[in-house]
């Protein structure tokens, strides 16, 4: 089949909508009597609440509704959408309202009433009595003996403990010429997703529910909600909404919106909306800060004999997605990136009373990439080794045992290229020494890497990975796809559309995605999350163009009178192989199948035949064949002003082994964002909390500084290639989250290349950087 | 005490009570359903509310409704002409700036604003002129590349 539509940069189809206004954003949906709700969050960190004193604000004129901590659901759970509500790999320990407060901003009672000023003014009569209780806000001290204990279920409050050991640790390090250890930690950031966490819960007297939210999983928000309310599944009906303002990990799990406004909805028996605001936003989720201890053995070329990591999740207040982001970021971030004979790894993810962290682009890679990609460079520069060649030769290769799924191997797996053609592209092999540089300003060259990543989940317990689509043929020759999958923004639309169309044998404008699905019409889909829609739904998607396909030759052979097996379709048009003179269009065989069976023409009734009619239309359903992996090398040009501190990313080249390229634009605007965050990880963003309250010091974007357009780099050159995966549609992999992870290291890698200064601690900041000069 | 105002958005007048601290955002988006404008932070932040104001790109989210009487707002769902799209907006559509679109409406009114200014913005103009909207999709790059579109096609 000639490939028509994959590798081009077709537009996307949601974007004439979004261009003028935006009518899809969860954000905008009104029902009729719909009430607003308002949550009273907790000022203190740790405390019991001891009373609960709504009755001046259930007098207030307007309110429908009041919620407090006792008339709540009692089952604990797990927020993650990604996962089984009661998984045995996850900690059940959320409730909807709890009567112990753990963290600065827990939801302690809630409202609603006729309009948000009504709703605000209610919050400020409920008086709350609380019993203050001594807290803890760093993970290492919660660890310690003594230290208060924040959940009975936790001792030295552990939440999870993971561990993972292969060959002999301490023969590796006697082995080794050289050891290196060092301590990295990185911060709380937010994904800062732009559209506010938003939904709207109408509950009815029949004990249906409808729910519309902008989140990352349909279907996970049915099973969390109906699980939380203990309803059946089926009475939870989640509105598939046409797109959602930004995501990227943060809308990943329940929050407290939709149950509080569920539950406020079924009170009032009317539709209750919930819109938070952006510093309710900023202490919902983050990604957690881990602080990793590692330690290196090598050989004096640079061969690893043994390594080692200790790493500490401060998961706040409660596990959520801290019990996987420490799985992920041991396995993917440290564990199996590089080839060596003799690993180990313990995680701790420990209750503090900080936020409660969630999921964010990378999910626990970012942390564990700073620490070995920086070391990496520390042990480069102490032993005069190529850095370049340095990973080369420890990581993995393609052809390669898959080092995560047994008895697979790395089919497709460009890494040694993303190296050799992002080094070349950014020039490193001429990059100077430490300080070569006049002046007060220097320039460095810097890389990092993600050796091994991955395109969804296949083979982690617990975790969801079936995808399914229908898609249906229509008698003007168009079709629609129908799917759960949600787009974030990164392009999920546009890139399925191009797979069915591809699939089909039709053009690009003739498919679209059905927008009104909801979780009674479509197939379950996994979230999208783990850089994993292009490459599982992708797949599904082209299963189910497939079987459409088949069914159209099928229907297009009994009009014609020849067998299926000699049709073939493209561009919309059918002919005979071999005879392009003897055509039909798609549309043509579609109002065939949809016709009446006998059709009156000018000469009388005629009778068609039964075998060709019925709707033309495929379903497919099905779990991913693999878990292939991208392979990310990001290279990057700083310049350091040694007076004020301050470090201008001046280039960034990034090469990315993603199987093959669906829509090059798309995949651009992909590492041009992820990029943009994973320089703001590096040197800007920081949500802070006040040292003995826990109160949120950053919760607007005045305080909390992301890049805009005057400090981004010029210019992102991503380099695309194509390894064609055997097992993804037409040959993809996955894209996301690598180019959120490699811009930290490279750029402490850079600067140090830059200065001779090794920064271990995110974000760097002008004051670190001059701290670390003895200028301050 | 809500007070009785007339305001001019995209060219009709509406007549309306509103409490003094209702922000112009909250108008636009209450009682006049309009949804281009859109709330990302309320505090002056993001950027995604913007509007122009008698021709200047303005928060919408930052000045009260009162004041906006007797003034020209428009917002994303007035501009282009005759079921015709803006030149910005055919642009923002050809050079793929719309990922999840959410801070879109609020750049391409800023964009309008220094389309309005200057005819053929560098890109240092285009770059700082945006300074104010936060993108976290798109690291700008394409943003960029369509406001330059934009200017050589008019």
């Amino acid at each position: 089949m000639t490939q028509s539509i994959i590798g081009k940069s077709v537009p996307r189809p949601d974007a004439f909508d979004k261009v003028t206004g935006g009518k899809g954003y969860p954000v905008n949906i009104k029902l009729p009597g719909m009430l607003h709700g308002k949550i009273l969050r907790s000022p203190y960190p740790h405390a019991k609440i001891l009373n609960v004193d709504t009755r001046a604000a259930e007098q207030l004129p307007g309110v429908k509704a009041v919620l407090v901590p006792a008339d709540c659901p009692k089952r604990k759970y797990t927020t993650v959408y990604f996962v089984p509500t009661d998984a045995l790999s996850m900690v059940q320990d959320m409730l909807v309202m709890s009567d112990t407060v753990r963290y600065a901003g827990q939801p302690v009672a809630a409202v609603a009433a006729t309009s948000v000023a009504i709703a605000e003014a209610a919050l400020e009569l409920i008086d709350v009595e609380y019993e203050e209780l001594p807290c803890v806000f760093d993970p290492e001290q919660a660890m310690a003996p003594g230290a208060p204990q924040l959940h009975e279920h936790a001792q030295n409050n552990i939440a999870v403990n993971p561990e993972m050991e292969f060959g002999d640790l301490d023969a590796g390090f006697a082995e080794a010429d050289h050891i290196f250890e060092g301590v990295y930690t990185t911060q709380r950031v937010h994904t800062c997703y732009m559209e506010p966490r938003v939904c709207v819960v109408d509950a009815e007297a029949n004990g249906n529910m409808t729910v519309h939210s902008s989140m990352q999983h349909l279907f996970g928000l049915r099973q969390k909600l109906a699980y939380v309310l203990e309803i059946p599944e089926s009475r939870v009906r989640v509105i598939k909404p046409p797109y959602i303002g930004g995501g990227f990990g943060g809308k990943l799990d329940i929050g407290y919106i939709e149950p509080i406004a569920a539950l406020l909805s079924r009170q009032a028996n009317r539709p209750v909306r919930i819109e938070q605001t952006r510093y309710e936003d900023f202490i919902t989720t983050a990604r957690h800060p881990i602080k990793v201890y590692l330690k290196t053995g090598v050989k004096k070329d640079g061969t690893f004999t043994a390594r080692y990591a200790k790493s500490i999740l401060d998961t706040g207040a409660h596990a959520t997605h801290g019990a996987e982001v420490i799985n992920v970021h041991g396995m993917f971030g440290f564990f199996l990136t590089y080839r060596c004979a003799n690993r180990k790894w313990e995680g701790y993810s420990v209750y503090t009373n900080n936020m409660v962290g969630g999921g964010f682009r990378g999910y626990g890679s970012p942390q564990a990439c700073f620490a070995v990609e920086s070391q990496i460079d520390e042990i480069c520069d102490e032993l005069e080794l190529d850095p370049v060649e340095f990973r080369r030769k420890n990581a993995h290769h393609q052809g390669d045992p898959h080092p995560f799924l047994q008895g697979m191997k790395l089919d497709s797996y460009a890494f040694d290229e993303c190296l050799v053609r992002g080094a070349e592209q950014i020039g490193f092999a001429g990059r100077g020494r430490p300080n070569a540089d006049d002046g007060h300003k220097k320039r460095g060259v810097g890389l990092a890497c993600q050796p091994l990543w991955v395109s969804g989940c296949l083979g982690f317990p617990d975790i969801y990975e079936h995808s399914g689509a229908i898609i249906k043929l229509n008698p003007d020759g168009t079709a629609d796809l129908n799917t759960a999958v949600m787009d974030l923004g990164s392009g999920q639309i546009t890139t399925l559309c191009q797979i069915a169309a591809e699939g089909l044998g039709l053009p690009m404008e003739a498919v679209r995605i059905t927008e009104t699905a909801d979780t009674t019409t479509v197939p379950f889909d996994a979230p999208s999350h783990a850089s994993r829609v292009t490459y599982a739904s992708g797949t599904v998607v082209l299963a189910a163009a497939r079987v459409v396909r088949q069914r159209l030759l099928e229907v297009a052979g009994v009009m014609l009178e020849v067998s299926a097996e000699d049709l073939e379709v493209s561009a919309g048009t059918i002919s005979v192989k071999g005879s392009p003179d003897t055509t039909l269009t798609v549309a043509e065989v579609v109002q065939r199948a949809e016709s009446p069976y006998i059709q009156v023409g000018d000469e009388g009734p005629a009778p068609t035949t039964v075998e060709e009619k019925g709707t033309i239309i495929g379903l497919a359903s099905s779990a991913p064949a693999g878990n292939p992996s991208p392979a990310a090398v990001g290279f990057v040009a700083v310049e350091v002003d040694t007076e004020t501190g301050h470090v201008q990313v001046e280039r960034v080249v990034y090469a990315h082994d993603l199987g093959k390229v669906i829509n090059p634009n798309a995949a651009e605007g992909q590492v041009e964002g992820g990029v943009q965050q994973g320089i703001g990880y590096a040197l800007m963003e920081d949500l802070q909390f006040e040292e003995n309250s826990g109160a949120c010091l950053t919760a607007d974007f005045l305080d909390y500084k992301i890049l805009t357009a005057v400090e981004m780099p010029r210019k992102i050159e991503s380099i695309f290639i194509e390894s064609d995966e055997p097992t993804g549609p037409f040959g993809a992999k996955s894209l996301s989250e690598p180019c959120i992870t490699v811009p930290a290291p490279a750029i402490a890698n850079a600067i140090y290349n830059a200065i001779g200064v090794r920064i271990r601690e995110l974000p760097i900041t002008p004051e670190k950087i001059l701290a670390a000069l003895g200028k301050l | 005490m809500k007070k009785l105002i007339r305001l001019n958005v995209n060219g009709d007048d509406h007549e309306l009570a509103v409490s003094p601290d209702e922000t112009l955002l909250g108008v636009l988006r209450g009682p006049l359903d309009l949804i281009g404008p859109k709330r990302g932070c309320d505090s002056g932040g993001c950027g995604c509310c913007t509007v122009q104001v008698d021709g200047k790109a303005v928060y919408s989210c930052m000045m009260y409704a009162v004041s906006a009487q007797g003034r020209d707002i428009i917002t994303i769902e007035g501009i282009g002409r005759d079921g015709e799209l803006d030149p910005l907006q055919q642009a923002f559509i050809d050079a793929g700036a719309v990922q999840c679109g959410y801070c879109t409406s609020g750049i391409i009114m800023v964009a309008k604003e220094l389309l309005n200014t200057l005819d053929n913005p560098d890109e240092d103009e285009i770059r700082h002129a945006i300074a104010g909207n936060l993108c976290r999709c798109t690291g700008y790059q394409k943003i960029v590349d369509a406001i330059k579109l934009a200017a050589a096609a008019s």
